[in-house]
């Protein structure tokens, strides 16, 4: 009996001595209780992965965090519309639509210390363009005059940038350009304090190297576990409502929602995938929102099998879209009746979902020369999109067209779809503003497309695409963009639209004006209601 | 004894020598172009091939792994591809938490797997017995991944004061480290309850016992010290897979341990991480048995290592 009593205590002690004496390390669990005058929001999110630089990154978690600290000429509000932010006005344009001019505010100062100048943003498109910096979103910008040649390595300065003086500078384009001043808009042109940015090298953006003239400065940054954001005093644009943002990194989406549950963070997204679980028990802390995308089958044209137009309708009619939103996303989504999502100008309401018919599939099938159906294999798929394409693989077997894919990690799905040769695959392809040059003209235009493994050339689709590039006129564009959406994903078929997502988020009563502008978290308008939070 | 050792070692360079060419050229030959995946998309050829010549990826490959391997061996592991920040101190920090995951884990485990089969053994036959060894089937069979989410869901959110992921404060330590301790637990409890069943019916123990020794000496010094053996090999073989296996309970705790990295930066293609942590993992699971041979020596004098016995 002595022996199972020590035997007990052993059990008891060893553990506890074990778990008292390990040191305290900085990790995702909430740091020291904040003071009780502190505002402190709690915000969890995904791992952004490498790096803060959006010149580099193109992920909407890395610019969550980067546009509180750094910004934009100007930047998109929580209903998509643009406004200025570090300029006096929107540029005037010339004439012929090629030159702008930008005034500065004055009196803009990045957290170093150093005050904005025109300097800074000459540095920070040059820098985009100079090839060892890696720039992902230079493409978005290479009608400026000179970029090309700088991309080339034939140039070290950006002809087509001329500074006026500290506060004024003109950007001169190749050609007239009509997203110019939205895409001046995106994170992918923050501005960045040349000296700091300089001094960092390939460090900047990494940890806690970014610096801007942006609403919050990064305290510290462990990009594993949590990002603590402290008010900038001086900002430029008022008073910042709170004092601080701790952003803590979850990899599991379900241990990020019970750490909500259990009141470690404020706010978190909340996938389709997890929304039956909550939106009963937290149906008043949940916003949907619909970002600018659509998800789509993506198909190779030099596909033998999909190289037929009748085949890729067979594919669109054995879909049940409406289906597929109800039961796989749970009503987050909505079924597709074009390539263009609902909130970009282009999108032409007069269609209705697509057809859902096994027969008219089957006929389609029957009359490329497939009455007895028809196995497409060699398609690749990455984890996030598996449950809709396995989804759609049961749709297409009712057909006979058996769809055989692989899951496979980000890296080689990358790597086969840019080799032009992956057969067919699933996207979502999101527009970071509503435009359709942005959500079409990359991934169809013929340049682009066998980059993305479409191998899309028509003519006729190219020369709209290029005529609404240079056409000013709202009107004109729409028009222009209906009849490059009809071709794409009616008459060709050359992608197979199923929805246009749904997204949610996750906020305490206590949590004011969270909004999140298209997938990218605008964390600068939000407040925390103290006495709400006391009350909670 | 000796020559038992310097055996082993050159054994051990020689595994270690082997998983560096393999890990290497299997990296190096999957699809998958790290360089592609930085510069995006719509790439231009020029800024790849600028990117992989600062890289040192145009060089020949041999060449890459000969410069590779001779500054792992000199400490410099290279630096990463996507994070530009030396491999050696990320591996510090990854190795840091699983280290101090897998270090209370297994203290745990082993406070209540000798326990368990100590008191199993002595009751043998009886309800303490059948109830502890049913618990360390379950313990046994229950995925540590599944545990972890139940302790989460069961625990963490029930008292509010347990944190539910991390490693920030001592307590956040209880559940991670239940979930993984468990199973190696149950496993210990087997062992150490068969092997003292084994130990108890030698004679030395009767005699042990007839010259009036305490139960407690008996069982704690003559009995446990020659149960030992198999206990150390669970030991050895469950201390490597804990420290290459804890990535579920990483991941649902989110400890951003040694898992997490290389999970990451496989799916990035970061070859100098990816390289560096299966190396350090390599060398760590080599170490582990050779100290667990080493051990056997000590713990019984009957073993004679190199074959002198």
């Amino acid at each position: 009996m002595k022996l199972f009593k020590r035997i007990l205590v052993l059990l008891t002690v060893v553990p506890l001595m074990f778990t008292t004496a390990c040191k305290k390390e900085s990790a995702p669990r909430i740091e020291q209780a904040p003071r009780e005058e502190e505002l402190v929001l709690r915000f969890g999110q995904a791992p952004y992965g490498d790096t803060l630089d959006m010149q580099i990154s193109t992920g909407s978690l890395s610019a969550s965090i980067a546009d509180e600290v750094t910004e934009s000429l100007l930047r998109f509000d929580d209903d998509n519309n643009e406004e200025v932010v570090l300029l006096t006005d929107f540029p005037t344009i010339s004439e012929d639509g090629t030159a702008y001019s930008f005034e500065l505010k004055p009196g803009v100062y990045f957290t170093n210390g150093t005050e904005l100048h025109a300097s800074d943003v000459k540095f920070t498109f040059e820098r985009m363009f100079t090839p060892s910096t890696g720039a992902k979103s230079y493409s978005y910008f290479n009608m400026i005059v000179g970029a090309k040649e700088m991309l080339a390595g034939e140039a070290a300065e950006l002809a087509g940038f001329e500074i006026i003086d500290d506060y004024h500078f003109i950007i001169t384009l190749e050609y007239p350009y009509a997203p110019f001043i939205e895409n001046l808009g995106t994170s992918y042109a923050n501005i960045l304090p040349e000296d700091a940015c300089t001094a960092a090298g390939s460090s900047w953006g990494i940890d806690a190297n970014l610096v801007g003239t942006g609403p919050y400065m990064i305290e510290r940054n462990d990009p594993n576990t949590v990002c603590v954001l402290v008010k900038n005093p001086n900002y430029h644009g008022g008073e910042v409502k709170l004092d601080r943002i701790e952003v803590y990194f979850y990899a599991d989406t379900t241990t990020k929602l019970l750490a909500y549950e259990n009141d470690d963070i404020d706010v978190c997204d909340l996938s389709a995938a997890m929304l039956s679980q909550y939106m009963d028990a937290f149906a008043n802390e949940i916003t949907s929102y619909h970002p600018l995308g659509t998800c789509f089958l993506s198909l190779n044209l030099q596909n033998d099998v999909l190289a037929n137009v009748n085949v890729r309708k067979a594919i669109s009619a054995a879909i049940n879209r409406e289906e597929i939103v109800q039961y796989v996303l749970n009503g987050a989504g909505i079924p597709a009746c074009t390539y263009l999502n609902p909130a970009i100008p282009g999108h032409d309401e007069t269609y209705g979902v697509y057809e859902y018919s096994i027969d008219n599939a089957k006929a389609l099938l029957a009359e490329a020369g497939y009455p007895d159906g028809v196995t497409i294999s060699g398609g690749m798929v990455r984890q996030s999109e598996a449950p809709i394409a396995e989804a759609v693989q049961g749709y297409l077997a009712q057909a006979g067209v058996n769809l055989v894919f692989d899951v496979v990690d980000n890296a080689t799905w990358n790597a086969e779809r840019a080799g032009g040769a992956l057969p067919f695959t699933f996207v979502t392809w999101n527009a970071l503003y509503a435009d359709a040059d942005f959500q079409m003209y990359n991934y169809f235009y013929s340049t682009y497309s066998a980059g993305k493994s479409v191998n899309y050339n028509n003519a006729e689709f190219d020369a709209l695409m290029d005529e609404a590039r240079i056409v000013i006129d709202a009107t004109k564009r729409t028009e222009l963009y209906q009849a490059a959406d009809r071709i794409l994903s009616h008459d060709d078929m050359v992608c197979v639209p199923l929805y246009y997502p749904q997204s949610q988020f996750l906020a305490k009563p206590y949590v004011t004006d969270m909004k999140v502008g298209n997938l990218i978290y605008h964390l600068w308008n939000v407040g925390i209601d103290a006495q709400a939070k006391a009350s909670y | 004894m000796k020559q038992y050792l310097i055996k082993r070692v050159l054994l051990a360079a020689g595994i270690l020598f082997a998983i560096s060419i393999i890990t290497f050229f299997v990296l190096n030959i999957i699809p998958g172009d790290p360089v592609a995946l930085m510069l995006g998309d719509n790439a231009d050829p020029q800024a790849i091939e600028t990117v992989r010549h600062n890289l040192g990826m145009d060089k020949p490959l041999v060449q890459q792994y000969l410069e590779w391997i001779t500054g792992f061996m000199t400490g410099n592991m290279g630096e990463s591809y996507f994070q530009h920040k030396p491999v050696s101190s990320m591996l510090v920090t990854s190795f840091g938490y699983t280290a101090r995951l897998a270090a209370v884990s297994y203290a745990v485990a082993l406070a209540l797997g000798l326990s368990i089969g100590i008191i199993a053994a002595l009751n043998r036959g009886n309800a303490i017995d059948h109830t502890l060894m049913t618990l360390a089937v379950a313990g046994i069979s229950a995925p540590s991944f599944w545990v972890a989410i139940v302790l989460q869901i069961f625990i963490g959110l029930r008292f509010k004061a347990i944190p539910i992921s991390g490693l920030g404060k001592p307590a956040a330590y209880l559940l991670p480290c239940l979930s993984l301790g468990m199973r190696y637990a149950a496993s210990i409890a087997r062992i150490t309850r068969t092997s003292m069943l084994e130990v108890m019916n030698q004679d030395f123990i009767r005699t042990a016992r007839a010259k009036g020794l305490s139960r407690r000496r008996t069982v704690m010094v003559h009995m446990f010290r020659n149960a030992l053996i198999p206990i150390i090999t669970v030991v050895g073989t469950d201390l490597t897979t804990l420290f290459a296996g804890s990535m579920l309970t990483e991941s649902v705790f989110n400890i951003p341990g040694m898992g997490a990295l290389l999970v990451d930066n496989i799916t990035k293609r970061d070859i100098p991480v990816v390289q560096g942590g299966v190396m350090v993992v390599a060398m760590l699971c080599v170490l582990i048995y050779l100290a667990v041979d080493l051990l056997y020596a000590a713990v019984d004098p009957n073993i004679r290592l190199g074959g002198d016995r």
